[in-house]
């Protein structure tokens, strides 16, 4: 549907409903894409999903409705489910009305044409490439390349209307020789941005490296992590950052707002618009907002819903979709070159779970790469192993930061982490 | 509503028929969701979801083509055929096609779950006073202080129609009750809860769950855990209750055993396994006393769907038999790849938008003996740890080292239950693992749990399915303290 038809459901939506607080929301959301594996296509897809989410309240209870049946003759039947559910809620001690008009959004430019329209073609000619790649140097391809698009209209009974579409174009590859593994995922909103041939060739070449693994040797050892393994880390601090379960003793955050919850070589972000491309408005139609998380290791903000920022004087904020870790200059190879003494190298993380999330303890295991590293060179790869940490004591190890590079919603640069028994 | 659905069910095999595919299904989903969720005493959420779409797969010179749209409308039903049609054609001209698919007659017939009492049908009023008792009684302790309660319904009405002139449809009720408690004190938080999951079954399903004897529970021991000391480390026996061996087994019996791993189409995502195609009927994976059931006819099990996707009928098998690893889940599409002649019938998709894939079956331990009870296991225990339910879980991507933890742990001395503990994690291989059990209790301990979020795949499906077991015992397996 275009802006104005999707604008059009969402305002006869308001116009209908017979509560006073009513936010209507419809996503349309399309993704295209090859998945790969042994060196064969195993799936090849294209979806559409069009859904319609209202929220209804009418100062004392509230409730929410989401359907796939979305016409202007169904907004009465839907309204009327909707207002079923509404009837037979309970009352909210915590209501709170629709944001306040006047919501000022963020325009977000992160829509490629080309990317929205790209032919099937050219998704399968990029999972050839790999396959016949990986054919040709003995090993497996396995991964899935694509592009899609979303859209978002969204409104509000207090006078709030937005729309917002983006585009995104991704390939996850790994390739396998059977003994040695290597992995890459490439994500931009421009299909034309993603690297596919010489990511490719790039990955087999780290495969190649990855044969003769040995056995980890118990000590101390300086952690090198590619940007993957920082963007693997990351949400987890996110996840444990909301200020209410914070307030209530329940996370590592606890008490400790405006205090050091790292070392000073550790900023998180969100961004709207930037090299980071987040969603101008949340659910409920508030709007974004850049915001500083954690600033040189100090917690200068938690997310926050509108009903705890009330209570707690604290300004609303959500995470806008995207994360970002500030970084210095230079390239992994870099920090391998500067590293001093023993250090490992790992390419990403897997499996990761909390352990205990009132202490943000961890636990996972490596993946496709890990290298010992001497005095500024990798000697030879390691074979995986699991380990338990706990990210802000890593991240108040840092020692150096390479450049930020993008891992889908998140920006992360490399690092040299301080010494770590393991 | 079905006799709609298999009719347009019906439709879009003929569209699929006159484009002339090689192979075409279509599956017609309708999804009625309601969630209830309360964060403490106060009604957090309350949703209905109605959904509803068709997808279409189809097979073009042997490569697959899948397209969805979400709704029923005619037009947009065809252009998801063609575009189905066009992403298959486009996957052919890029690689030569090699899809078979195994043998299976077509199937045609229609599947009830059981439910005794529809949930839908249940006054919101019954369902938020007894979640409301239950958020009640969590919080007479002041050390409480956060717990969620939920209840989930969901009726799933499927059909698929295939070129090979397969009709079948399900209707399925699924119920699911959640309830958690989170004791906080001297700056530790730990919780407690009711991890059963899901059943297919009506609202008798929460009545027998019993949420007020859990909330009673769940306050108790999150304050006796909050309290309790880290338990003691090295190696030593485990005695594990069925709640919590249905998560072990699920990473490190149920995905191992997924026939799509071993060829290697999860490598960049879900993981490869440790097994190979020639372990079938020939590999140690446990011991003798060892015995995993698959089973998508489990009457409650949450994958007994009457047939799955690529219409074939639930089915019964050994997974594991006295001991040794038997046969790999299957699909059509992997059966003859892994040597094997029939699928098992375990292709599911999340919903009507997603592309089927290989899935872990219903399955579970088969009980002990008659007579053994989970105290004959502990009386045989010098030093060890009970466990009881899920905590905090990881394995790698070929599903031979694994870290578990736990709901609730008790230290076991001398062959008895002396006190409780907290932060307590094992570690294992798989095959060790399953090596070092020797005792399991009897068809009276034995307990389920119905998971509705299976992560595998790409873009991630969330897959069901069940598991349980009697409580069961490990000798020596190294434990050790949260982070440490």
């Amino acid at each position: 549907m275009t802006r104005e038809e999707l604008l059009g459901i969402v305002e006869a939506v308001l116009d209908s409903a017979r509560v006073p607080d009513v936010v209507a929301a419809i996503t349309e959301d399309r993704t295209a894409a090859v998945r790969f594996g042994q060196n064969r296509i195993t799936q090849n897809m294209d979806r559409f999903e069009r859904k319609l989410r209202i929220t209804l309240g009418d100062g004392e209870r509230k409730s929410v409705y989401t359907t796939h049946r979305i016409d202007l003759d169904a907004v009465p039947d839907i309204l009327s489910k909707a207002m079923e559910m509404l009837r037979t809620s309970s009352p909210d001690p915590e209501y709170m009305p629709p944001v306040d008009a006047g919501q000022v959004y963020p325009a977000v430019d992160s829509w490629v044409p080309g990317t929205a329209e790209l032919d099937p073609g050219g998704r399968t000619g990029a999972a050839a490439l790999a396959i016949n790649t990986a054919g040709a140097r003995e090993m497996e391809a396995s991964g899935l390349v694509g592009t899609g698009w979303g859209a978002t209209a969204l409104g509000t009974s207090t006078g709030n209307l937005a729309f917002h579409r983006s585009t995104q174009a991704f390939m996850r590859l790994t390739l396998d020789s059977g003994c040695a593994s290597s992995y890459r995922f490439l994500f931009s909103e421009d299909w034309e941005d993603l690297p596919v041939e010489e990511t490719i060739l790039q990955v087999a070449d780290e495969v190649e490296a990855d044969r003769d693994q040995r056995e980890l040797e118990h000590g101390e050892y300086r952690l090198l992590l590619e940007p993957q393994a920082v963007a693997d880390l990351v949400p987890f601090i996110a996840w444990s950052m909301n200020a209410r379960p914070a307030d209530e003793g329940l996370t590592v955050f606890s008490g400790r707002l405006g205090e050091k919850v790292t070392g000073n070589d550790f900023t998180l972000y969100s961004q709207v618009h930037g090299d980071l491309k987040g969603e101008p408005f949340s659910e409920e139609g508030l709007a974004a907002k850049d915001v500083t998380w954690i600033e040189n290791g100090s917690l200068r903000a938690q997310p926050c819903t509108r009903y705890w920022a009330g209570e707690t004087g604290r300004e609303p904020l959500f995470i806008p979709g995207t994360l970002g870790v500030s970084g210095g200059e230079g390239s992994m190879r870099d920090l391998v070159r500067n590293v001093s003494g023993r250090a490992l190298l790992f390419r990403r993380f897997w499996y990761i779970r909390f352990v205990d999330q009132k202490e943000l303890s961890l636990t996972g295991m490596t993946r496709d790469g890990v290298f010992l590293v001497e005095d500024g060179r990798i000697l030879h790869p390691v074979k995986d192993f699991r380990w338990n940490w706990k990210p802000l004591d890593l991240f108040s190890g840092i020692e150096m930061l390479g450049t930020p590079e993008s891992k889908g919603r998140i920006i992360a640069p490399a690092m040299a982490i301080g010494p770590v028994e393991l | 509503m079905i006799d709609d659905m298999r009719e347009l069910a019906g439709r879009v095999v003929g569209q699929l028929r006159h484009r002339k595919v090689d192979y075409g299904d279509a599956r017609v989903e309708n999804t009625d969701l309601e969630s209830l969720t309360m964060r403490k005493q106060r009604l957090e959420e309350a949703e209905l979801r109605t959904e509803r779409g068709v997808g279409v797969r189809v097979l073009v010179d042997g490569c697959w083509g899948f397209a969805s749209c979400s709704g029923f409308d005619a037009g947009e039903v065809e252009n998801t055929v063609d575009r189905a049609v066009a992403v298959a054609r486009a996957g052919a001209d890029a690689i030569p096609g090699s899809v078979r698919l195994s043998e299976e007659a077509p199937c045609t017939g229609h599947y009830d779950g059981p439910c005794t009492r529809d949930p839908f049908e249940v006054p919101r009023s019954e369902k938020l006073d007894l979640m409301s008792r239950a958020a009640d009684l969590m919080h007479i302790s002041d050390l409480i202080t956060m717990s969620w309660t939920s209840l989930r319904f969901e009726r799933k009405r499927r059909v698929l129609g295939s070129t090979e002139g397969t009709l079948v449809s399900s209707d399925l009720v699924f119920s699911m009750p959640v309830l958690n408690a989170y004791a906080v004190e001297n700056d530790d938080m730990q919780s407690r809860g009711l991890q059963d999951g899901a059943r297919i079954a009506g609202w008798e399903w929460i009545e027998e769950a019993d949420l007020i004897m859990w909330a009673e529970k769940a306050r108790e021991e999150a304050v006796m855990k909050v309290r309790a000391e880290e338990g003691p480390t090295g190696d030593m026996d485990l005695v594990l209750d069925g709640t919590h061996l249905s998560l072990t087994m699920h990473e490190s019996v149920g995905h191992p055993t997924e026939s799509d791993r071993v060829l290697g189409w999860e490598a960049s995502m879900a993981g490869r396994t440790f097994l190979g195609i020639d372990d079938q009927e020939k590999l140690r994976y446990g011991s003798e006393m060892v015995n995993f059931i698959a089973d998508n006819t489990l009457p409650y099990g949450v994958a007994s769907w009457g047939w799955d996707d690529d219409g074939v009928p639930g089915q019964k098998w050994y997974t594991v038999r006295d001991g040794i690893f038997q046969q790999f889940g299957s699909v059509r599409e992997t059966a003859l790849l892994v040597g094997r002649r029939r699928s098992t019938g375990c292709c599911r998709a999340q919903d009507f938008a997603s592309f089927p894939i290989n899935r872990q079956p219903n399955f579970y331990l088969q009980p002990g003996e008659d007579g053994v009870s989970d105290d004959d296991l502990i009386a045989d225990v010098k030093k060890g740890i009970y466990i009881e339910g899920r905590g905090s879980f990881s394995i790698d991507q070929r599903r031979i080292n694994f870290q578990f933890g736990g709901d609730m742990f008790w230290e076991i001395r001398d062959g008895r239950k002396v006190r409780p503990l907290k932060k307590v994690i094992y570690r294992s291989r798989t095959r060790d693992f399953w090596g070092a059990c020797d005792g399991i209790a009897d068809s009276g301990y034995f307990r389920t749990m119905g998971l509705l979020t299976c992560g595998k795949g790409e873009p991630m499906q969330a897959a069901r399915m069940t598991h349980g077991a009697s409580t069961s015992r490990f000798r020596n397996i190294e434990v050790g303290r949260g982070a440490e």
